[in-house]
């Protein structure tokens, strides 16, 4: 038993090299894994080196039968299920820890490198950055090349292992580049396996509470990129519209659920105007919602509708990032009609709470001439009194709208909306939340534009006979350059510049915007390389009416071409070596002979034969010999091929 | 390196697995017909199929390629085509790693029955780059594994055991490759058939040989005739280190060997007729276990069979000359 589990240090050629590459794989994973199973993996990984430097047994079946149990109820533990992508990377990598103390032959180790990748792959589902392409690129190198260390001698030395493997993932690249061009791709996938990674994504949430989006406001992720074809709308039209919120609870704001089927909605917007154009590129939310500018009118993305509120959403959430095309009108009117059945829902207010709210509400309405005045009067009360747009609002208390409205004083743009929206219920005038983004930055570097989550933002629709909906947005007259210069500008050209870091903050913005830019035309390019950028492709490369069957077979007869390419490069790599000048003159005086030089015998011999047989001159044919011997074994002189070349000449 | 035969594991289905690997081998002959004794492995000879590694490989990309259209992830389906093409590369490497090589028989060393000869072959690679990983096999029989360096040629010892004397012929051998990374197999099967000598088996306890007639009368074995010292003649591969002429040597370094009266004069004649046993085969183990016995105590020895004989004498080539007429005795290439 001892004897079958014993070792005797063959491994120790490959076996850093497979860990090395493990380690490697694994390295995005850190991050994401529980400490103990990276602790673990390395844990084995040096005690079964030292095993093999030591030439011990590896461990007996029973503790390694016992630490399998240990290591999967831990995962069950810690994740509370195995499937999704952390769950099964962290059982990927218990798998390799194990494995590792079982491994006793060379060919353990494939089983450890087919590990490897798909610890790569499982990663790669995880994230897609733009390192990520060497990430994987230098992954395959180091598992190939401990794969051929696996397979290869000992005494095989590195840089021929290394360049070994290097020359054929060369080999292979173009032939992936073909496929991965021309392999057609499918919108709907076979089965839908939500992709848990694990982390929370920054972004709205269904619902709304004081101080959700000022959480937001500190964060730099890009929510969504846009390329506008032709008119780029003026900042106080850059209203993305997200999900329409009417039940209020007091405190927290919520909607319906999104859209199943087609609701209708369309038929209740009044255009005017000119339409804005444009695609964008949403990051994954794991919501339903798709944004769209105020207001959408049509869109390009499958199982997407329109709700009666006028929220565009997608039947699966968005888990992946998506790229859909728009196409909106600024100028609009909705819902002229609102049945009194949904006219309550807006209407609604909770029993008892916030009521210093609904009293002031109550009689500002009353001094007031119209619902416009009262509109105008409670945003001059927002605008002139002791009011401060801050991101970082003291938190309120039971009656939030009341304690913000009376007390604090200091809100974020989701404070104002809220109490905005309640003055007007409890004034009698129908009205909503909508929350989505605000504004956007232009990035000069590609020309597109950036809409990050600290451009989430919050704002009211009131609804006025004749009218429909109008937006309202409050906290523009508390900070109008919120919504005129958008939350980025406004924090360079005040934050920024008070701290005196002006110039070097700009440069700094600069390198940001051309990462970002960098990183939108890999998001277009390589990430979202779909069906759609696909057939434009193949439209491009001049390829008509570009279906997966002409794409298969496209693919088929570059890959074969490829590949006969390959075996040419190969066929000239192992071809004989070429005879040396030297070889080719003395094979022209053998010609000239007319005789054949018997096997093994020596240029001297052959010589006297030929002086012997023909009648060519004796003394030429001793120089062409002499010098024939000079070329071939005497020191490196360029003369004595001329010597040679002019005695053969002169036969 | 295990099983290592076909792709099919072996294990499985031994002999459907065996009786295809035989069916493929002798279409492969018919097709290729029989080498010279130096052949160089075109690439049409050249056979290639995915080891067991290699089709775990061929399903986990299979499966990796579902999973990235799945997840429609590009980078994935980036890492699955560059493994794909690794695998396509992978395959004409294997191959090429074969083609080009020259092959020839490097000779044996004759053996006796129940011992195995030693199969030498060399294998040449005559291009620019290294050859890896190449064997020499025949059925479960395999060879080290050697690399190749360009302008190098490597010798393989195939062990072939030998159970009855005369010649034996290597009937075909394999030479294979696993390189690069022992996805694929490729393999060529050769047939030189390439020739050794198997002694006869020397016999266990057989009867003394028969009396020495020498001039003088009396027997080899006395310890006194190795004192008549003669003189000197040249040393023969063969003459025991004992009786060198050290000290001559020292002197003229030319390695010299004593010459003894006693020894010189005694001859024994090994006649086949003569030994009382019936069965022909035991009469020639009896005869090779007389011979070694005879050289290895230097003494000449002269060998008697009906037809032929071998006037006394001693040294290798006495000795192998002897052998080889006993290992060939009665068969049909006696003189061959």
């Amino acid at each position: 038993m001892a004897r079958a589990r014993g070792t005797d240090g063959s491994l120790l050629a490959s076996l850093p090299w497979t860990l090395l590459a493990l380690a490697f794989a694994l390295l995005p994973h850190v991050p994401y894994l529980p400490v103990w199973i990276t602790a673990a993996l390395l844990g084995c990984a040096i005690w079964r080196y030292s095993i093999e430097v030591r030439r011990k047994p590896v461990p007996p079946t029973l503790l390694r039968a016992a630490l399998a149990l240990g290591c999967f109820l831990g995962v069950l533990y810690t994740y509370s299920t195995v499937s999704g992508v952390g769950p099964g990377s962290a059982l990927l990598a218990i798998m390799a820890a194990l494995k590792l103390l079982e491994t006793r032959q060379r060919r353990d180790q494939f089983v450890l490198l087919f590990i490897a990748i798909f610890l790569v792959m499982s990663s790669l589902l995880r994230e897609q950055y733009l390192w990520s392409l060497p990430y994987l690129v230098i992954g395959v190198i180091l598992i190939m090349t401990a794969w051929l260390k696996t397979a290869a001698d000992d005494a095989e030395p590195l840089r021929r292992s290394l360049g070994t493997g290097s020359r054929l993932v060369m080999y292979a690249a173009p032939l992936a580049v073909a496929m991965w061009i021309f392999f057609p791709r499918i919108a709907t996938p076979f089965w839908a396996v939500p992709i848990d990674t694990g982390t929370a994504i920054t972004g709205l949430s269904d619902t709304i509470s004081p101080g959700d989006i000022s959480k937001l406001s500190k964060s730099d992720a890009v929510a969504f990129r846009v390329n506008f074809e032709g008119r780029v709308p003026e900042p106080k039209d850059r209203y993305w519209r997200g999900l329409v919120l009417h039940r209020f609870d007091g405190r927290t704001w919520a909607g319906i659920p999104e859209p199943r089927i087609a609701s209708g909605a369309l038929k209740n917007i009044e255009t005017r105007g000119a339409p804005v154009s444009y695609e964008v590129m949403l990051e994954p939310t794991r919501q339903h919602w798709v944004f769209a500018l105020d207001i959408p009118y049509h869109w390009e993305l499958e199982n997407t509708f329109l709700g009666p509120q006028h929220q565009l959403a997608r039947v699966q959430p968005i888990d992946q990032r998506t790229a859909y095309r728009a196409v909106s009108y600024p100028d609009y009117r909705i819902d002229l009609e609102l049945h009194p059945y949904r006219r309550n829902w807006y209407l609604e207010l909770p029993e008892g709470r916030n009521a210093r709210t609904a009293e002031l509400a109550r009689s500002m309405r009353a001094a007031a001439a119209s619902d416009e005045r009262f509109i105008a009067a409670v945003l001059t009360k927002f605008n002139e009194e002791e009011y401060h747009y801050t991101l970082e609002p003291p938190p309120l208390g039971s009656d939030p709208v009341d304690r913000f409205l009376f007390e604090t004083r200091r809100g974020f743009c989701e404070h104002y909306a809220s109490a905005f929206a309640v003055m007007m219920r409890a004034a009698g005038i129908p009205a909503r939340v909508v929350i989505g983004y605000q504004g956007g930055e232009l990035n000069p570097m590609g020309n597109y534009m950036i809409v990050r989550q600290a451009d989430a933002h919050a704002w009211t629709e009131v609804w006025l006979q004749g009218e429909g909906w109008r937006r309202v947005d409050p906290t523009a007259a508390v900070a109008p350059e919120r919504v005129d210069a958008g939350r980025t500008g406004a924090m360079f050209d005040g934050s920024a510049a008070a701290w005196g870091l002006g110039a070097p903050s700009r440069l700094l913005h600069n390198l940001v915007l051309t990462w970002d830019a960098m990183n939108a035309k890999w998001n277009e390019w390589i990430l979202g390389y779909g069906p759609e950028n696909q057939e434009r492709f193949m439209a491009w490369l001049g390829m008509d009416d570009p279906d997966w069957r002409r794409m298969l077979l496209t693919l088929v007869a570059i890959v074969t071409a490829l590949t006969m390419l390959i075996s040419l490069v190969l066929m000239l790599r192992y071809r004989p070596p070429r005879k040396d000048r030297a070889a080719i003159l003395y094979g022209r005086f053998i010609r000239r002979s007319g005789l054949k030089p018997a096997t093994g015998e020596s240029p001297q011999a052959f010589a006297s034969r030929v002086q012997g047989e023909t009648a060519l001159p004796a003394a030429t044919v001793r120089s062409i010999t002499d010098a024939y011997l000079d070329a071939r074994y005497g020191p490196p002189d360029p003369g004595v091929l001329h010597r040679l070349e002019s005695h053969i000449a002169a036969l | 390196m295990s099983s290592t035969r076909w792709p099919f594991p072996s294990r499985l289905l031994p002999g459907i697995n065996a009786a295809v690997s035989r069916r493929v081998r002798l279409w492969a002959r018919r097709r290729q017909g029989a080498d010279g004794p130096v052949t160089e492995l075109r690439s049409r000879r050249i056979y290639i199929l995915p080891t067991g590694v290699g089709l775990v490989y061929a399903l986990m990309t299979f499966a990796m390629l579902l999973g990235s259209m799945n997840y429609n992830n590009n980078l994935s389906f980036v890492l699955t085509f560059i493994l794909i093409g690794i695998g396509f590369v992978a395959m004409h490497q294997c191959q090429r790693n074969l083609v080009g090589l020259e092959v020839s028989f490097a000779g044996t060393e004759p053996v006796f029955a129940g011992q195995s000869v030693q199969f030498r072959i060399a294998v040449a690679n005559r291009s620019k780059s290294p050859r890896h990983r190449i064997r020499l096999y025949l059925d479960d029989l395999q060879s080290d594994i050697k690399d190749l360096e360009p302008g190098d040629s490597g010798i393989f010892t195939l062990p072939v055991t030998a159970e009855r004397r005369g010649r034996v012929t290597l009937e075909r051998f394999g030479i294979r490759t696993l390189f690069p990374f022992e996805l694929f197999r490729s393999w060529a099967w050769l047939h030189m058939y390439p020739k050794g000598i198997v002694y006869p088996r020397p016999a266990e306890n057989a009867p003394p040989p028969p009396a020495t007639q020498t001039a003088l009368g009396h027997r080899q074995h006395d310890a006194r005739g190795e004192e008549d010292f003669a003189g000197l003649r040249k040393f023969h591969s063969g003459d025991s280190p004992r009786n060198v002429a050290w000290k001559a040597y020292a002197r003229t370094d030319q390695l010299l060997s004593k010459q003894y009266a006693g020894a010189d004069m005694s001859s024994q004649w090994f006649d086949f007729d003569a030994i009382p046993v019936e069965d022909p085969e035991r009469r020639l183990s009896i005869l090779t276990r007389w011979i070694i016995d005879a050289d290895r105590t230097r003494e000449d020895y002269g060998l008697r069979l009906p037809g032929r004989s071998f006037p006394p004498a001693h040294g290798e080539a006495h000795r192998r000359k002897c052998l080889e007429a006993l290992a060939l005795f009665g068969l049909e290439d006696a003189d061959g």
